[in-house]
């Protein structure tokens, strides 16, 4: 008589990823249950890189700020210079002149170019291919001596003011930009060829961690990883901002939502965004920096030896500040990760009274479970890097 | 109509405070009113909850109907079916003594993990929210961090050579509420005048 | 001239091929030319830790072959970017599981001090969580100015390292603090 076979019992196993790990794009917690190797349920436990930013930002001047805004998102650091500028210059109503506008495009493409750079390195590396990390890292190097050239800094630049920028490209910049740029979509094919297409990448990345539109949307995902499942949101698009409705460039869209859809469409994105960066250099004209109205532009550096007006409104926009009249204001921008804007309330005084930062990752995060459930624990490794996030974006 | 219109329209016909600053529609609901109002903006069409800001209007210098606002930003975004890009930014009122309002996750999943970060931040507890528990700052951190009267917790610096700095006195003219240092009051703080 | 017998054999000797050491230093060399870190990246230090090792500013000339994502298989913790209160017991345990001996780089301006984050969600010190042997500035500090750290540490462990009064500093910082 054949032995009856017996009910297996199952259990599941609640295993942490904790927050010193290499895979997690930094200090994120994951409590994964797991039923063997399939995930059933994804618990991200978040904070570990709070630093009260929204609370320092509301004890330094609008000015003093701009030092605290690039060390949220430190992968794409200008854009959150440019999205904190865009918002206090809408309460003060200042103008940024159009030489200004062209080059915080051109900053803001380059700083989004290093920023997928690190994305294709990273989540590559986290998939097991290591050789892309050192490939687009010199990329990233050649990107960042350029921004070295112009703000003094290789990412946090501290290089925009309220009403333009701080100081004039100098004259190898444009040179050297060129001959980055000559080069560049070479590259980005040398990166397509290294890893679309391989079978392992494929194995890997297709049809793993599907989140559908619905589902996205509901879950405030924004980015490229919504433009993975097919939703065209892009915020340069749909609510254009420093001139970004007179640049001709394409939005890549994915089609199923996968790891690999997410993947793939930043490397088209790197490829748009050189796109725009040739653009605007053949509309760079000469022209003034700044928004020259003084009561809360900074005066031009030069004029500080001869002009004592110039070193009195300095002196003065340097230690008191100036005065932002009362309200409320937002403007969404585009990160690299998605949507991102300052919600910045003003109560007349020169400090901020209420900064909120909101920013992509925070949010798009909350899709990981979705789109994780279902899977093997190793595919959540490769669906955590395809999100692309930051967890100085997340906590603050 | 676009639903921005739609949501004016509505508002204005229920008799809501509406106002548009710097290219933002404000809709202010009243605590009672909220929870229907957020579900006919959803019926709208705005698919998508952007932000949950939470706002601690203590200090401001203009009186405000309550302590707390909790501001939404609803957007029908566009490039999905028929979105058309509309955005608006309902408020609502919290007050200090019962700080409770409705969650709307069951409208929005997107808005799980901001109401908790304007429960840890402020304390402002969201009713019917699925899992509400702090979620920036550590589990033994009492307190809620955001909030005007609870300060910054900075530690003063003391320098090699022995001198001794109070980063709170060192900035207290620009706040306006004491002379600090270099007795320069700056900034209009609460009704100060020129 | 001025050498005395032993001197001159000594150096016949080298030039023969034959290395004289003592086991300390043999130890400390091998120590110092094979430090490898432990994964503690935090913040935007980390991404200039990360530079470090590409193929510009190649840490691992110097030793730091790889990263090891095991504390028990680590050497040093370079400790990149602002460490928050809600991480502090997460990193005291990292340490803790670290094999001895073990250094400790503090690795930026918020590491080391707090940095521009005066307030009350960021440690105003790594050093008073975990005992740290090199301090480096910057914000965030460059890949050279990293590397330069690294080679700070190496000088340290091999005890050549000495503080402004021209006292020796302990080659290895935990072991010369109590109660750690």
């Amino acid at each position: 008589m054949k032995p009856e076979p017996k009910e297996l019992r199952v259990e599941e196993m609640i295993l942490n990823m904790g927050p010193q790990h290499p895979s997690t794009h930094g200090v994120l917690r994951l409590v994964v249950t797991l039923y063997g190797e399939e995930v059933a349920d994804v618990v991200p436990h978040i904070g570990y890189l709070h630093t009260g930013f929204e609370k320092v930002m509301e004890n330094r001047t609008y000015h003093q700020n701009i030092t605290f805004t690039p060390r949220m998102d430190y992968l794409h650091s200008f854009a959150h210079d440019l999205a904190y500028a865009l918002s206090v210059e809408k309460l003060l109503g200042a103008e940024v002149p159009e030489r200004a506008r062209v080059i915080r495009v051109i900053l803001n493409e380059l700083s989004r170019i290093a920023s997928h750079l690190i994305f294709v390195a990273t989540g590559l590396l986290d998939l097991g291919a290591m050789t892309p990390y050192f490939y687009a890292f010199r990329e990233r190097e050649t990107i960042l001596d350029l921004f070295e050239w112009v703000t003094g800094q290789r990412f946090h630049h501290n290089y925009i003011r309220i009403g333009g920028l701080k100081e004039d490209l100098p004259e190898e910049f444009v040179p050297e930009l060129e001959k980055f740029l000559a080069t560049f979509d070479h590259r980005v094919d040398d990166y397509q060829n290294l890893f679309v297409g391989s079978p392992i990448f494929e194995g890997r990345a297709r049809g793993v961690g599907v989140v559908p539109p619905e589902v996205a949307i509901a879950h405030g995902l924004t980015g490229g990883s919504l433009r993975a499942s097919g939703v065209n949101y892009d915020v340069r698009k749909a609510y254009p901002y420093c001139g970004y409705e007179t640049y001709d460039f394409e939005v890549p869209l994915g089609k199923n939502g996968d790891t690999w859809d997410r993947m793939v469409i930043r490397l088209e994105e790197m490829r748009q965004s050189a796109r725009i960066v040739r653009q605007a250099l053949e509309r760079l004209e000469p022209g003034p920096i700044r928004d020259p109205n003084p009561q809360f532009s900074f005066p031009d550096k030069k004029l500080l030896d001869r002009s004592m007006e110039a070193l009195i409104y300095h002196f003065k926009l340097a230690t008191e500040g100036f005065e932002v009249p009362p309200g409320e204001a937002y403007v969404p921008t585009e990160s690299a990760r998605g949507e991102l804007g300052y919600y910045i309330v003003a109560d007349g005084g020169s400090l901020p009274y209420r900064v909120k930062v909101r920013t992509p990752s925070f949010f798009n995060l909350q899709s990981l479970p979705h789109a994780a459930r279902g899977h093997f624990f190793q595919d959540l490794v490769a669906i955590l890097a395809s999100f692309d996030p930051v967890l100085g974006d997340v906590d603050r | 109509m676009t639903r921005r219109e739609k949501a004016r329209a509505y508002a204005k016909e229920r008799g809501f405070v509406v106002y548009e600053a710097h290219d933002l529609l404000h809709i202010e609901l009243p605590l009672a009113d909220f929870r229907e109002a957020m579900a006919a903006f959803k019926e709208m069409g705005f698919n998508y909850l952007a932000d949950v800001i939470g706002i601690d209007y203590l200090e401001y210098p203009e009186e405000k109907p309550e302590r707390f606002a909790v501001v939404y930003e609803l957007v029908s975004l566009p490039g999905y079916k028929d979105g058309d890009g509309s955005r608006i930014y309902p408020r609502v009122w919290v007050p200090e003594k019962n700080p409770r309002l409705p969650s709307v996750t069951d409208l929005w999943p997107s808005a799980n993990f901001p109401e908790r970060e304007v429960f840890d931040l402020f304390g402002l507890v969201f009713e019917g929210h699925p899992d509400l528990r702090k979620i920036l700052t550590p589990d033994d951190y009492e307190g809620h961090p955001l909030r005007k009267d609870h300060p910054l917790g900075e530690t003063p610096t003391l320098f090699k050579d022995g001198r001794y700095i109070n980063p709170e006195q060192f900035r207290a003219g620009l706040k306006g509420k004491d002379k600090g240092l270099t007795g320069w009051r700056g900034g209009r703080r609460k009704g100060e005048r020129r | 001239m001025g050498l005395d017998a032993y001197e001159r054999d000594f150096r016949e000797l080298e030039k023969e091929g034959i290395l004289f050491t003592t086991l300390e230093k043999l130890i400390a060399w091998g120590r110092s030319n094979s430090l490898w870190p432990v994964t503690f990246g935090l913040a935007c230090c980390a991404i200039e830790m990360m530079a470090s090792t590409d193929a510009r500013h190649d840490l691992s000339r110097f030793g730091s072959e790889v990263f090891r994502a095991s504390p028990r298989q680590a050497d040093v913790m370079i400790v990149a970017g602002r460490l928050s209160k809600k991480m502090a017991p997460v990193m005291r345990r990292v340490y803790d599981q670290m094999a001895d001996p073990k250094w400790v780089i503090s690795m930026g301006a918020c590491a080391s001090s707090g940095g521009m984050f005066n307030n009350y969600a960021i440690v105003q010190s790594v050093d008073s969580v975990v005992p740290v042997d090199v301090f480096v500035p910057g914000c965030p500090p460059r890949p050279e100015a990293l590397i330069y750290a690294v080679m700070q540490l190496q000088k340290k462990i091999r005890g050549q390292a000495y503080d402004e009064g021209g006292r020796k500093l302990p080659p290895v910082e935990a072991w010369a603090r109590e109660g750690l």
